[in-house]
């Protein structure tokens, strides 16, 4: 199965078919507003919310029984928590910076998958900020990381890179959601406005908040949009960046590299892309966006995998590079330990994963098929799961004092949370293609009459 | 007995020649719908203040956070941690860069609402299905017709420059 047929000669980011603009909102809001949710969703909505709610239950128990139920121990620490925490916050840095910088750098094809890829960042990013939470031991006390007037008076530590996980969290999460809105009010319009159920047409011209396509709201909604946009480039660099110096300030060998920071901001690009292929994938066919979603995006997404495939092994090749060249005796043991220690099956089929899997995308043909892009997207997802993990379990595992090294296996508990908010992640996916649009209409139809 | 054309156009290039043709006949336009952010727009009505208000509530938030920390960890709680100085500016510097984007973007959206006119769920301009239709593809224009002007001459130019749809609103 290849999209390559479809690709028309001259570089379109819409297909033909897609004439007028009125074509744009019958594609995007005829399944919100004129389809019922066919047996498909219903089925998929089933296992997400029950493997949501094994999750839970995963969840539950850990709070009940207490850490003692997953794989963490004296050495390995972070374990499984905090290299879920890492992925999840880097798939969800990835959206809003897909979204901020293709619009600053006005790339046109954007506008078909900014909508979606901005609603992952939300999903992805309420996942992550679970695990720091649950990681506390005692989580009912998480909001102790917020300054407030307590009895006590107590204050947050400010100099712990706990603390500034919380503030890049909520803040971040907060600062996605009204980018996500500022560019969804006009399509919340175009809902409200067409024939359709009483009760969702009030939901959305609530949400709405009276807008009518005034040239005055225009000019606002355009301002401010781009405005963010320019402040979410460096902040998702900073909130990754903060990530990074989780690791790279402490004192641990393996972890104290200056190239953690930007590495970690790639490897978000990296696995956020990756998602967003899947999503564009899924719900081209389910939803039936053929017109919008073309093969020249897969194309386009395929070149930056590509691209930052090639920047993660750099990326490694630097880490071994500064390990041989430091002369330290501990980073070079971690490295030594990475190719050939406990963990040696898992490191291959990262560099696998992550280095050599992305190359198949040089193949122009590649670029658009559709197994591939699967194939690909999903080994992307698995080996930066399998860096996170890694990052930890290696260095914990054989840190300075060797009568503390100790190798790290997770439990059930471990991969039922995991698995969990994955499931969770899938839910809010297909409850929000039911919900709200997953293609920005208005950016569409400018394309559209921009290429028509 | 005061009218207003209503007219509705499929495309931006039709629209954009009926407002320069009424512009040139010196008539009022009361009212434009579009479907998107036209390039045409321009700069005009609306954008006013609002990069600067951005830039303004993200530096005060920022600043905001980052005068409570030095005051909390300096005064409020100086707490040794690891013989670092109570004073640890590079470290302090995370969370508020952080909040000072959050309420950039919250300064942002309150500006917004005022320059756009949203939250009022209820405008007369929604009594005209036009308006609806905007939303869903079409360039709409009202043009005000008084009493003593040929609202039928209106009429004639909106439909001469393309528009696929108009009609006379009188009240």
């Amino acid at each position: 199965m290849n999209l390559a047929h479809e690709v028309a000669t001259t570089r379109r980011w819409t297909l033909p078919s897609v004439k007028t603009l009125t074509d744009v909102t019958d594609i995007v809001a005829g399944p919100l507003v004129d389809r019922r949710a066919g047996p498909r969703w219903w089925i998929a909505v089933g296992f997400a919310l029950a493997g949501t709610g094994v999750g839970a239950l995963a969840i539950g128990f850990s709070l009940m029984r207490g850490v003692g139920l997953w794989g963490n121990n004296s050495a390995v620490v972070w374990g499984f928590p905090i290299a879920n925490y890492v992925w999840w916050i880097g798939i969800g840095n990835a959206g809003t910076l897909i979204s901020s910088l293709l619009l600053l750098t006005r790339q046109r094809w954007r506008a078909s998958i900014n909508r979606f890829a901005e609603a992952m960042t939300l999903f992805a990013v309420s996942m992550a900020g679970i695990f720091p939470i649950l990681h506390l031991g005692r989580p009912m006390y998480f909001y102790w990381m917020a300054p407030y007037p307590n009895t006590m008076q107590l204050w947050p530590q400010w100099r712990s890179a706990l603390v500034w996980d919380f503030w890049a969290i909520v803040s971040y999460l907060l600062f996605s959601l009204l980018f996500f809105y500022v560019g969804l009010v006009p399509d919340l319009a175009t809902l409200r406005d067409r024939p359709g159920s009483r009760g969702w047409r009030r939901f959305w011209g609530l949400l709405a908040m009276g807008w009518q396509g005034t040239p005055a709201q225009w000019r606002a909604q355009e301002k401010l949009h781009r405005t963010l946009a320019a402040i979410a480039v460096p902040l998702v660099c900073s909130v990754h960046s903060i990530v990074g110096l989780d690791f790279a300030a402490s004192l641990m060998p393996g972890w104290t590299e200056s190239v953690f920071p930007p590495y970690f901001v790639v490897g978000a690009l990296f696995s956020g892309f990756a998602v967003v292929v899947l999503l564009a994938l899924s719900l081209r066919w389910a939803l039936k966006l053929e017109g919008l979603i073309v093969p020249a995006h897969f194309d386009a997404m395929a070149r930056v995998i590509l691209a930052a495939g090639i920047v993660m092994g750099a990326s490694y090749a630097a880490e071994w590079f500064s390990a041989w060249f430091g002369g330290e005796a501990a980073d070079q043991r971690v490295v030594a330990y990475e190719f050939g220690g406990d963990y040696w099956p898992f490191y291959w089929a990262m560099l696998a994963c992550n280095v050599a899997a992305p190359q198949l995308f040089w193949i122009k043909r590649l670029r658009t098929s559709v197994p591939v892009l699967i194939g690909v997207a999903l080994a992307v997802l698995v080996g930066m799961w399998l860096e996170r993990i890694l990052i930890i379990a290696e260095t914990l595992s054989i840190g300075y004092l060797p009568s503390f090294w100790r190798t790290y296996a997770p439990t059930l508990v471990d991969g039922l949370i995991l698995g969990g908010t994955i499931c969770a992640f899938v839910l809010l996916m297909l409850l929000f293609a039911r919900v709200l649009p997953v293609v920005s209409m208005h950016e569409v139809r400018k394309l559209v009459a921009d290429e028509r | 007995m005061t009218a207003l054309a209503l007219a509705r156009f499929d495309d931006e290039g039709p629209y954009l020649r009926a407002r320069a043709r009424l512009l040139g006949a010196e008539r009022r336009i009361v009212g434009e719908w579009l479907p998107y952010a036209a390039d045409s727009l321009g700069h005009g009505e609306g954008e006013r203040g609002i990069r600067f208000g951005v830039v303004l509530t993200g530096l005060a938030g920022g600043a905001a956070l980052l005068a409570l920390t030095a005051w909390s960890a300096i005064v409020a709680y100086p707490f040794d941690s690891g013989g670092r100085p109570l004073w640890s500016w590079p470290a302090f510097l995370p969370a508020p860069i952080e909040f000072g984007a959050l309420t950039a973007a919250i300064g942002g959206m309150i500006l917004f609402f005022r320059r756009a006119r949203l939250t009022r769920l209820h405008d007369a301009a929604f009594d005209f299905p036009e308006v609806a239709e905007a939303s869903a593809g079409a360039f709409v224009l009202a043009v005000g017709c008084d009493a003593g002007e040929d609202a039928n001459a209106v009429l004639s130019l909106l439909a001469e420059t393309g528009a696929v749809h108009s009609r006379l609103v009188t009240r």
